[in-house]
């Protein structure tokens, strides 16, 4: 059988297993099929022509909860109202993948009744949605976007989103600017190069020299504003800080070309002012743009906190919003349903799946009394518990506080060329003073010291300084993409490459995070095993599921039996009857707890183990475990070698977390850790000194992420994971991390050439410079070529790729 | 020949400072802010598209007079 493409995803699949309508209509799915009709119906089949090459994934099967959109709660706390009397709401749209989506979202919401606006971000997948409330309930317009295989859910778009926005707008105006600038200045600069050799009248150099004075004040000024203002605010606190270098060290240049324009002899340099700018002012956008796309994964997060919650009162249900909750209430949650705030259980026997705070996939059990956590999922039966903190002071709401405070207040690593250039700058500008008056004292001549003074300057003019870390970090960064690691940041480089410490999560990162049978004590008989198989067809618990998953991985064929009563037991196993003709059998399949309660003797286990029993004779037990990755104890060896220090923390208990870290040679391991003793540890190893590398990959991870110098994210991992980390592994390879030292580490040696470079340069031309030797259009030569030895040297970090070999 | 070039200047630089005027106009406003979107949006101008955007203005028209009426 052949290959065909789905008429609504485009996805290829095999022709066998696709639905055919009509010799040219194949479709994946139900739902691809139902969508493609809708379409045609509504006269939005253009949608396919637009999506040209593009797939998208199948439609998305959405819950159906879309009259929680008209819920008075929902209103306050996610729908404004505009100045013309209408309704706003922001959206995050799922399941977008390529323009077309975005045209027939926008597209088919514009059809509707009492939509005014809507517009979605193909960048983030953001929408704002304006519509008349008394016309169309926002439900309506909810369930439309679902219609056509999307998902949307609210978000809060609060000053902290306005701010993020107007930032990113702010930088693209002054990089615009700049690049415009840039560009009118380097094609009058052809003619002006050209003069040099041909010759050229003063007046033409002089209308050449005001035209760049104009767009070099309009980038400097303008686009440059924003280091002025760095500049200010770090010398207010009494820190030189690269704002002050670039802007610095541009103005002077501004200044002495100036000279230049007024009458003096020499060479103007109001291109390298508008180069200088516009470099950096890039530099400083990119960061922007990662401070932004971070928010936007935190907005993806908060959607998940529920909107109400159900409190008992005086016996009756009560939808209450999550403020008024108080301690002491009794809540209820029904299966699936969150925890909204953190409380004690009154009830025995519920189980929870703590995955979003612990990572570990096991649903956990709940007795009378234990504590519940908010954020947290029942996946038992319907259960009540007490109140103990209100939503403020919830796990969740705290996690939430914490990141956002991480987000915006996490200490920018210094450079070693911020350090440097501190000191640097601070030497020049003395230097530079005390040539002045040593000269005119000297020689009485102002001129003659103005030019001297500004030759030094030039000379020092901190361009290859300034050079010197990001040349080599974008020639470390490119190499590092090509390898599959994405560096957030140029500056994480050097962090990473002083890093003497990593923590690692267990599951996900050094486990696949999947269960798979490891034994099986005995095997089965054809009728014992077709019981089992029907046992465990009747759950959906992950254990259930992967011994499900074995059995038809090993036989063939299973025979399908129907079986009676069957019974699930919260956090235990289950219990089923099977009838034939002849016999009547009573099944088990469960835990150790399970099996003993029906006076089954099972050994004890430091792994997770099913048993199964028929009429309380123990047939068979399955060990399981979540597998280690391939590629770990490659890892651990490299840090070995590499005498880096590592800690693994999990979630998970005592036994299970020694029995991995035995296996994998992890000397240290922390068992049992939730996500804030995890960014407790993260804090204890970094005020003992150390630089922390933390390698984690679920929101139970992204606490500590936030803490570690260096936050590595897997490339499968959660949303809020990647926004919070600093480096992403994207093939998932935990050899990834070991490139990521090896690419870091090579490229910090070479940003330590380069300054050295930069250094020896300026320390062999400033005292010539001094002692009057130079002049500044040698001045200015001098610091170009000092600009490219460094870049020259750059180019040599990635000679060759059979270097990484080397460095391992 | 030096006025011709002066002139030449003066235009370059009134047509370089207007389009800088344009541009920071839009971009304070959100023209910018998603530039994928900007950039795919050249391959929907089918006659259809066209027709939409004009249907959509006139839309918008229509009910915001409507929300001005019952106020």
């Amino acid at each position: 059988m052949s290959n065909v493409k789905c008429t609504h995803c485009q996805l290829e699949f095999d022709e066998s297993v696709m639905i055919k309508e009509a010799p040219s209509l194949h479709f994946c799915c139900n739902g691809c099929q139902g969508v493609y009709h809708l379409l045609k119906e509504d006269g939005l089949d253009d949608f396919y022509d637009k999506m040209r090459n593009d797939t998208i994934a199948p439609p998305i099967e959405s819950g159906n909860d879309s009259s929680n959109f008209d819920l008075e709660s929902f209103k306050q706390r996610y729908i404004k109202s505009t100045n013309e009397g209408f309704s706003r709401v922001d959206l995050v749209i799922e399941g977008i993948h390529c323009s077309a989506c975005i045209w027939l979202n926008e597209k088919i919401l514009h059809q509707m009744e009492g939509v005014l606006e809507v517009s979605i971000n193909f960048s983030n997948n953001k929408a704002k949605l304006i519509w008349d409330e008394e016309t169309v309930k926002l439900s309506s317009l909810i369930e439309k976007i679902r219609s056509v295989g999307y998902n949307a859910y609210p978000y809060d778009f609060n000053e902290a989103s306005q701010q993020s926005v107007d930032a990113k707008r702010d930088y693209i105006t002054r990089v615009g600017v700049a690049i415009f600038g840039v560009m009118n200045i380097m094609m009058i600069d052809v003619a002006k190069y050209a003069g040099y050799f041909s010759g050229m009248d003063t007046e033409v150099l002089h209308m050449i020299h005001m035209v760049e004075f104009l767009f070099s004040s309009m980038v400097l000024f303008y686009s440059g504003w924003v280091f002025f203002k760095g500049a200010y605010y770090g010398l207010k606190n009494k820190i030189i800080n690269m704002d002050l270098l670039v802007a610095g060290g541009a103005t002077i240049t501004y200044i002495y070309s100036l000279t230049i324009l007024f009458g003096a002899d020499g060479k103007s340099y109001f291109d390298s002012v508008a180069m200088i700018i516009l470099f950096v002012l890039v530099g400083k956008y990119l960061e922007v743009l990662g401070k932004k796309s971070a928010m936007d994964s935190m907005d993806k997060m908060k959607s998940q906190i529920p909107l109400e919650a159900t409190i008992i009162e005086n016996g009756a249900k009560k939808a209450v919003m999550l403020d008024q909750v108080r301690v002491g209430d009794i809540l209820e949650v029904r299966n699936g349903e969150k925890a909204s705030v953190d409380g004690k259980s009154i009830v025995d026997l519920a189980t929870f799946d703590e995955s979003s705070l612990s990572g570990e996939s096991l649903p956990v059990e709940k007795r009378q009394g234990d504590s519940i956590f908010s954020g947290t999922i029942n996946t038992g039966m319907v259960m009540r518990y007490e109140a103990t903190k209100n939503y403020a002071n919830s796990t969740l709401s705290t996690m939430m506080n914490l990141l956002e405070d991480s987000l915006s207040s996490k200490p920018k690593i210094e450079e070693t060329t911020n350090e440097l250039s501190k000191h640097f700058s601070l030497t020049i500008i003395i230097l530079a003073i005390l040539s002045f008056i040593g000269w005119y004292f000297y020689s009485g001549d102002f001129e003659q010291s103005l030019i001297i003074t500004i030759s030094v300057i030039v000379i020092a003019c901190p361009c290859a300084l300034a050079l010197a870390t990001p040349i080599a970090s974008l020639v470390g960064i490119s190499w590092a993409t090509e390898k599959g690691l994405l560096f957030k940041e140029a500056k994480f480089i050097e962090t990473f490459a002083k890093a003497d410490t990593v923590v690692v999560d267990k599951t996900g990162t050094m486990t696949t995070g999947n269960l798979s049978v490891k034994q099986q004590s005995k095997t089965l008989s054809e009728e014992n095993l077709a019981l089992l198989h029907a046992l465990l067809s009747g759950s959906t618990h992950p254990v259930s599921q992967s011994i499900k998953h074995y059995l038809e991985e090993k036989h063939e064929e299973i025979n399908a039996l129907n079986l009676e009563n069957i019974e699930q037991v919260s956090a235990q196993g289950m219990v089923a009857n099977y009838a034939s003709k002849n016999e009547r059998k009573k099944l088990l399949g469960g835990n150790a707890k399970l099996m003993q309660m029906h006076n089954i003797e099972v050994e004890k286990s430091e792994h997770t183990v099913y048993h199964f029993s028929i009429d309380g004779v123990l047939i068979s037990s399955f060990e399981l475990e979540d597998a280690i990755k391939e590629d770990a104890k490659e890892l651990i060896d490299y840090f070995k070698h590499a005498k880096i220090e590592l800690f693994m923390a999990t979630g998970d208990n005592h036994e299970v977390a020694s029995r991995l870290a035995k296996e994998l040679g992890i000397v240290q391991f922390m068992a049992e850790m939730s996500p804030l003793d995890k960014a407790d540890k993260i804090k204890a190893l970094k005020e003992q000194g150390r630089t922390v590398v933390m390698v984690g990959d679920g929101i139970n991870d992204t606490l500590a992420l936030s803490h570690a110098d260096i936050a590595i994210a897997m490339g499968s991992g959660a949303d809020v994971a990647l926004a919070m980390s600093d480096v992403v592994v994207q093939n998932n390879s935990l050899l990834g991390i070991r490139d990521a030292f090896v690419i870091s580490r090579r490229t910090y040696k070479f940003i330590k050439q380069n300054l050295l470079i930069s250094l020896f340069y300026n320390l062999l031309t400033i005292p010539l410079a001094i002692a009057g030797y130079v002049m500044p259009l040698v001045a200015a030569l001098s610091m170009s070529l000092s600009s490219l030895l460094v870049v020259g040297n750059s180019m040599r970090i990635k000679q060759k790729d059979s270097k990484l070999k080397e460095e391992k | 020949m030096n006025e011709v070039l002066q002139l030449e200047l003066i235009v370059g630089v009134v047509v370089t400072f207007t389009l800088i005027t344009i541009f920071v106009a839009s971009a304070k406003k959100g023209n910018f802010d998603d530039q994928k979107k900007m950039m795919d949006g050249m391959l929907f101008d089918s006659p259809d598209d066209l027709r939409a955007a004009a249907e959509k203005e006139a839309k918008q028209k229509e009910m915001r007079a409507k929300k001005e009426s019952t106020k």
